[in-house]
């Protein structure tokens, strides 16, 4: 389904956070160290994603990405990509629970359509198929 | 497709807004890279992950961006601005 370059897609939220199920999305780079990196190499950008699953440990993750300083995320992955932060907000009850897929991508590149009609539809996919979620949180670098 | 309800939180709310985001939050002068503020501030980590995923029940306007000081945060940083073609 394309979607129109005017209008803002907006999908309402008829649920309650506490019975909620989120995933997170982040354009930061981020990524399980035993996946491949990001093509930092390739002046167009890579349009490349990795899938993170919940249980991970945020020791096993890393960010490629060449167009923004990430030393904060180096030593804290959260400040991009929150997935600890989501398991206390899921402790407390503020949401309901974390999905079982969570998405990396390096929010870099010069093939913009392709992006737009290839990549973000495929990570919609996966989230809409195989996460469980109800909601997404996006995060850029 | 139904469509996944999303909130966006940017730290460059100008270049983000050309995109479009149905929801989204600034965390006023947080710089690129820290999304959720500094390493190791989880009680401000939280308070934003908290501010956002509300952004999802509140009735905002499709398309606003809805900007939140967290004073906490410490020194503020100047969002990157879009450039205007022609000037």
């Amino acid at each position: 389904m394309a979607i129109s370059r005017k209008c803002v897609p907006f999908t309402p939220f008829d649920r309650e956070l506490s019975k909620s199920t989120i995933a997170i999305v982040t354009a930061g780079g981020v990524h399980l160290k035993d996946q491949e990196p990001f093509n930092i190499a390739d002046d167009l950008g890579d349009l490349g994603y990795r899938i993170i699953p919940p249980e991970v440990d945020p020791s096993q993750l890393m960010v490629t990405h060449h167009h923004y300083d990430h030393t904060d995320a180096d030593s804290d992955i959260n400040v991009v990509f929150p997935i600890e932060v989501l398991r206390d907000l899921e402790a407390e009850g503020f949401i309901g629970g974390i999905a079982k897929k969570h998405v990396g991508y390096m929010g870099y590149t010069m093939q913009l359509k392709a992006m737009y009609e290839g990549t973000a539809p495929e990570i919609a996919n996966e989230i809409d198929k195989g996460s469980r979620a109800d909601a997404v949180i996006l995060t850029g670098g | 497709m139904k469509g996944i309800p999303t909130v966006l939180i940017t730290v460059s709310p100008e270049v983000s807004a050309q995109m479009r985001p149905p929801r989204a939050l600034y965390p006023k002068g947080f710089k690129i890279g820290n999304s959720l503020g500094r390493p190791n501030m989880r009680d401000l980590q939280k308070k934003v992950l908290r501010d956002a995923l509300s952004l999802l029940t509140r009735n905002t306007r499709p398309g606003e961006t809805v900007t939140i000081e967290y004073p906490e945060y410490g020194e503020q940083h100047e969002p990157p601005r879009v450039k205007k073609l022609g000037t």
